[in-house]
């Protein structure tokens, strides 16, 4: 069930049970991949890609892996392709071991971030390839080239050269080419980076669209938060060979879990502060704020807050005063850059609603306000 | 104008080195081919006729009729059959070379490759001599099949159509290295793992994917081997021990013992000619292979 909402309503319903723990509860459905206690390292053991990976991918899920490059996502998908072995743990797809099997013997195809569509075949040619590899009937490939182009609309180009071809639909070649093996689990390594920002709108709609229509497992690998945003149904974030949080986009977006995650997902502002009551906190300036979780006294915490869920208006109107540095117009939004002491910074977005101009000016003293409900605590 | 001036004035050099080094001597081949050959060697520079030419392929019976005479003829089918024998011999040594060459990690790939080259640095005749040496009977191949008890009797295969073929796949092993290494290098290793997760294990892969586009490499690889092959006479005179005439012998021999210098060049200009046109039709071949993948 394709999910891209982020509102409040949707994250109510949605985030129980699963954020957080690098595990999913099995009971929603069939498990497509489990990964257990992953290990790989590279160079003699001096570079660790994987430190301990743990992870299980439900059937028919757009599951996406989502961290800055050498985090470590692509490695473990080329483990769960077979292109690399790990040190240590076990993958198994559908509850079949995949280790010690060569890439050409696992029920997953890889769509790759440059195509490695084959240059000498022709559209045709290519898709038909996994098929003939399975000694499949002539009937039976002709039969699926033709619904796998059917499928990635690229009908009257089957005799085409790839040369001939532009990036998009070489990327649609490459994803029919996987597909046509019906492969239980399809890998994707950052399959829309190479295309332009236009065309890869085109294209996150469309993968969610031939992920619908095929109904298996897409395991996805992007650097880029936004693509995993729109197009999951749950996120991964990776750093450093380590699985930091698992959920649902809007849990991700809305309830990170460590710092990194406020920090890479979108815009955050993250305040130092103490806690002082279980839900009241003090940061720098003195002055408190209230937040809706609970936790011992005395902790020194990171408090996170969006830009678009921070509340500014005149002064004295909020508990936090301070003056506007900058403004920054960014056609839907307008970004505030508001300085509340010496080396301490706020930004807060509002939405365009009211036409081109601002409802602050530089340098005019404003007040921010929390809602208490916007406030994440990152405990270090 | 002064732009055109500049770019003649700079060509003019590399012009004059081609001009002196390759189009005169041509020339003046093309030239002697044409004219009477003289008394005791060389020619006659103002008798002009086309005997060499009908000399290849037909000699004066007694009563002075233009006969068919084959000779020639095998000795070229001869020698275009050993060319192309020795051009498939040393692609299938070649071609699994170069593929692990290119396999391997950058540093000893370099190492690799010099080592391929390390027989341009000596002489050719020297190597040939060193294959006499380990070749012929008593030799160090000989002897060391007879003490492993391999063989119980002399090798023999000094001075035989073997000997010329082993010695020539030797010498031009490198030349079909090169090419075809160089296109492996360059080939997306991403196209072998996306080959492999499709369901091709190793041999498919090598046979739909690494082939095919090593294609440019295999076919350059032979044409270096071929060509030169095809006019080597250092190795059948040493190794074959000039029993079955190649044609780079018989030239050498016109030019030498025979004096006959026309019959030579129009010799030489016959092969010339044949290597043209295989090159011409692999060209025109090849492109239109290219046109049908671009």
């Amino acid at each position: 069930m394709p999910r891209v909402a982020m509102s409040e309503g949707d994250l109510a319903q949605t985030s129980s049970g699963v954020a957080g723990e690098g595990r999913a509860s099995p009971a929603e459905g069939e498990i497509a991949v489990d990964c257990r206690k992953l290990v790989k390292r590279f160079a003699g053991g001096s570079v660790v890609a994987l430190d301990g990976v743990s992870l299980t991918i439900r059937a028919n899920e757009f599951f996406t892996l989502l961290g800055p490059s050498g985090c470590g996502k692509t490695t473990l998908l080329r483990l769960i392709a077979g292109f690399e072995t790990q040190d240590e743990g076990s993958i198994l797809v559908h509850g079949q071991s995949l280790d010690g099997l060569p890439p050409f013997r696992r029920p997953v195809n890889t769509v790759f971030q440059s195509y490695a569509v084959f240059p000498h075949m022709s559209v045709e040619e290519n898709i038909a390839f996994g098929l003939q590899m399975q000694r499949r009937s002539r009937a039976h490939i002709a039969s699926r080239v033709k619904e796998m182009l059917a499928l990635v609309r690229l009908e009257g180009l089957e005799k085409r050269k790839p040369a001939q071809l532009s990036g998009g639909q070489q990327q649609r070649v490459a994803l029919a080419r996987a597909l046509a093996t019906e492969p239980r689990v399809l890998l994707l390594d950052e399959p829309l980076s190479a295309l332009d920002q236009k065309l890869r709108a085109g294209m996150q709609l469309e993968l969610k669209r031939l992920q619908n229509e095929v109904g298996i497992t897409f395991i996805f690998v992007t650097h880029d938060q936004h693509e995993a945003l729109t197009m999951s149904d749950r996120i991964a974030v990776m750093n450093a060979g380590k699985i930091l949080q698992l959920g649902t986009p809007a849990e991700i977006y809305e309830r990170p879990t460590a710092r990194f995650v406020a920090d890479f997902i979108g815009d955050t502002n993250l305040i130092e502060a103490r806690r002082v009551g279980p839900a009241r906190f003090r940061i720098l300036s003195g002055v408190e704020i209230e937040a809706d979780e609970a936790g011992p006294v005395g902790d020194e915490v990171i408090l996170a807050v969006r830009p678009e869920r921070t509340v500014l208006a005149a002064p004295g109107q909020g508990p936090l005063a301070g003056t506007i540095e900058q403004i920054v117009y960014e056609g839907t939004d307008t970004t505030y850059h508001v300085r509340l002491a010496p080396g301490v910074r706020f930004r807060v977005c509002e939405q365009n609603r009211g036409g081109g101009s601002p409802r602050f000016r530089q340098g005019e003293a404003v007040s921010l306000a929390l809602p208490a409900n916007a406030v994440r605590v990152l405990v270090e | 104008m002064s732009n055109a001036r500049q770019r003649a004035g700079l060509l003019a050099p590399s012009m004059a080195v081609i001009g002196v080094l390759l189009v005169l001597p041509l020339g003046l081949m093309a030239f002697v081919s044409t004219l009477e050959r003289g008394p005791d060697g060389g020619v006659i520079w103002s008798r002009h006729t086309l005997d060499a030419y009908l000399q290849f392929l037909f000699e004066r019976d007694l009563l002075d009729n233009l006969v068919l005479n084959t000779d020639y003829l095998q000795i070229f089918a001869r020698s275009i059959g050993l060319a192309a024998t020795t051009a498939v011999l040393t692609l299938a040594i070649a071609f699994p070379i170069a593929l692990w060459m290119a396999f391997q990690p950058p540093h000893r790939r370099t190492l690799l490759l010099f080592v391929v080259t390390v027989p341009f640095w000596t002489n050719l005749l020297v190597r040939n001599y060193a294959w006499i040496l380990l070749l012929r009977n008593g030799g160090v191949i000989d002897r060391l099949l007879q003490a492993t008890g391999l063989t119980h009797e002399p090798l023999n295969v000094l001075y035989s159509p073997l000997a010329t073929g082993i010695g020539l796949v030797y010498s031009f092993l490198p030349f079909m290295i090169l090419p075809i290494y160089v296109s492996l290098e360059k080939l997306d290793r991403r196209l072998i793992e996306a080959a492999f997760d499709l369901g091709a294990d190793r041999w498919h892969a090598l046979i739909r994917i690494i082939l095919p586009l090593s294609m440019p490499g295999i076919v350059g690889g032979l044409i270096l081997v071929f060509v030169p092959c095809l006019g080597a006479f250092v190795t059948p005179a040493l190794l074959g021990g000039g029993k079955s005439l190649m044609i780079g012998s018989l030239i050498q021999l016109q030019f030498g013992q025979s004096r006959n210098w026309p019959f030579g060049a129009a010799l030489a200009f016959v092969l010339l000619a044949l290597i043209l046109c295989a090159l011409l039709f692999h060209a025109l071949r090849y492109r239109r292979l290219a046109g049908r993948l671009v």
